[in-house]
């Protein structure tokens, strides 16, 4: 007989990766399916942040400083250094209506415990001293982290690997099957049938077609985003930045009249964060768009616009890079993290939308824990599929 | 030993390559992404040829089976401000 597996992960991306450690840690059996190479997807198209806040106080927020604590043990745990910093973050505030907004918000995510305040004008000058002068104050939170994504999912793959993890890549899952509870049947495109007790899907935004493959209708679809990479330059201040303006029509949509229809459509917001090795990330779109890998000239212009109105000494920096990728985005904003209660034994573990880097430790773990029949640290019913009938 | 760059916008050096390679890379992609060979301002030009023989070897794959990392825009360098301008 074939062998059978404790569970078999599908999808390698950082979310796939991140169970695939805690499962294999807490000594399970696991195989892992990825249809192209480790990361094609959403995981090495992106940023490097784990930004606070940004996060409404809830479920999420909880999850991410949770989230957060795990990467900083992971810094020593894993076989490399994972470039983690907290260099903190910096919201720009343009208008007096947005430093009301901000002051609003600030003061709800205290109450949660995020270490975060207000800094005036000058005080914003002095930790972003090429910040525009337009500008009227910042919040500022010395929380606001990052990681270098790639270099989680390699220490992920090295580790997972000490432990037994079996990967195998161009080898995409195209039928599954469940003829009993707690035993599936997945036929990969190398022809052949493997064979376990769990099954996780961790397709990303693909995770509604592999959904599909049980008549699942899974609402996750691709939002595109579209990001540029500067070359390697000194910082143009302590911490990473995002714009207010984005960030305050989430909380109001009725504040999306002061912004262009262009900028609402492709869903613009300024975010710029620097990596170790120098490179700025300069973001981004958010776009439905399907499948469309594209990068196109309006946004890349519009975003570039946003960059230098706040940071004016930008205009001579080279772009090194352009991209795009899909984020995993959920109909309700929220991922998708727990079993699907009618097909025993399945699992979903995407729709992170732009947070899945920040929120990979704390899915992985939260997944393993759920299969080994651990408790939990949370209450996760918020982000089991069953909240939408799955 | 004076250390051998592969890479030399990034500094990688062959020994870093072996390294990633001993982790389970086993793409340009997965290579490129792990050390960031290719990823300097010549964009792969001056390593990929390098970068690629050596995977090939390490790997037992011949030359001809290693594809290519996918390329990103723009392929030059550009100045912002002139991209800026470019579009108005
Ligand atoms: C521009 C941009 C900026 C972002 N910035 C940040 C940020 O700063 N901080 C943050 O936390 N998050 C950020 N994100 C979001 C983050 O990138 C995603 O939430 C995260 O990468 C999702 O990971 P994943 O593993 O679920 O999906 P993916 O990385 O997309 O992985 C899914 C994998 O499944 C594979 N797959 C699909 N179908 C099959 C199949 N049938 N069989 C086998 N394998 C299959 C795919 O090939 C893919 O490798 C950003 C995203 C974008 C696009
Ligand atoms: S030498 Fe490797 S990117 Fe230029």
């Amino acid at each position: 007989m074939e062998k059978q597996w404790d569970a078999i992960i599908i999808g390698g991306g950082i979310i796939g990766l991140a169970c695939a450690y805690y499962l294999t840690d807490a000594g399970q059996s696991v195989l892992l399916l990825e249809k192209g190479d480790l990361g094609q997807g959403a995981s090495t198209s992106c940023d490097d942040m784990i930004f606070l806040q940004s996060k409404k106080p809830g479920i999420l927020l909880t999850i991410a400083l949770e989230s957060l604590e795990m990467y900083r043990r992971l810094e020593q745990d894993l076989p490399a250094s994972i470039e983690f910093e907290s260099r903190g973050g910096m919201v720009l505030i343009e208008s007096e209506s947005q430093m009301g907004h901000m002051q609003d918000f600030v003061r709800q995510q205290k109450a949660l415990n995020l270490d975060v305040e207000l800094l005036t004008k000058e005080q914003a000058r002095k930790m972003a001293p090429l910040v525009s002068k337009h500008v009227l104050g910042s919040t500022y939170s010395p929380m606001d982290s990052q990681v270098n994504p790639l270099q989680v999912m390699r220490g992920f793959v090295k580790a997972a690997a000490s432990k037994g993890l079996e990967i195998r890549r161009h080898c995409g899952v195209k039928a599954l099957d469940n003829p009993a509870p707690y035993h599936w049947k997945v036929t990969a495109d190398d022809g052949k049938v493997y064979e376990s007790r769990f099954v996780i899907n961790a397709c990303g935004a693909w995770a509604a077609q592999v959904g599909e493959l049980t008549g699942l209708e899974l609402p996750i679809k691709p939002k595109r985003g579209q990001i540029l990479v500067t070359e390697s330059v000194p910082a143009f201040g302590q911490t990473n930045f995002w714009s207010a303006d984005y960030i305050v029509m989430k909380l109001n949509p009725d504040f999306a009249k002061e912004r262009s229809a262009l900028m609402n459509d492709l869903g613009i917001g300024l975010s710029m964060s620097q990596a170790q090795s120098g490179n700025y990330f300069l973001g981004g779109t958010r776009e439905f768009a399907g499948f469309d890998k594209t990068v196109d000239r309006t946004a890349l212009h519009l975003i570039l616009k946003e960059a230098v109105r706040f940071f004016p000494a930008l205009e001579k920096v080279n772009i090194i890079r352009t991209f795009s990728g899909f984020r995993p985005a959920a109909a309700d904003g929220k991922p998708f993290i727990g079993p699907v209660a009618s097909q025993p034994g399945m699992y979903i573990a995407a729709g992170h939308e732009g947070d899945g880097i920040a929120l990979a430790p704390i899915t992985g773990y939260a997944i393993s824990r759920m299969i080994t029949g651990q408790p939990l640290p949370y209450d996760f019913s918020e982000l089991s599929p069953a909240r939408l009938g799955i | 030993m004076e250390e051998l760059f592969i890479c030399r916008c990034e500094e990688v050096t062959r020994q870093e390559l072996e390294q990633a390679i001993a982790d389970g890379a086993i793409s340009m992609n997965e290579l490129k992404r792990w050390t960031r060979a290719g990823m300097g301002l010549c964009q792969g030009k001056t390593c990929a040829k390098q970068v690629m023989a050596l995977l090939a070897q390490k790997t037992a794959q011949s030359p001809a089976a290693v594809k290519p990392a996918t390329t990103r825009n723009p392929v030059r360098p550009m100045q912002i401000s002139y991209m800026t301008k470019e579009a108005e």
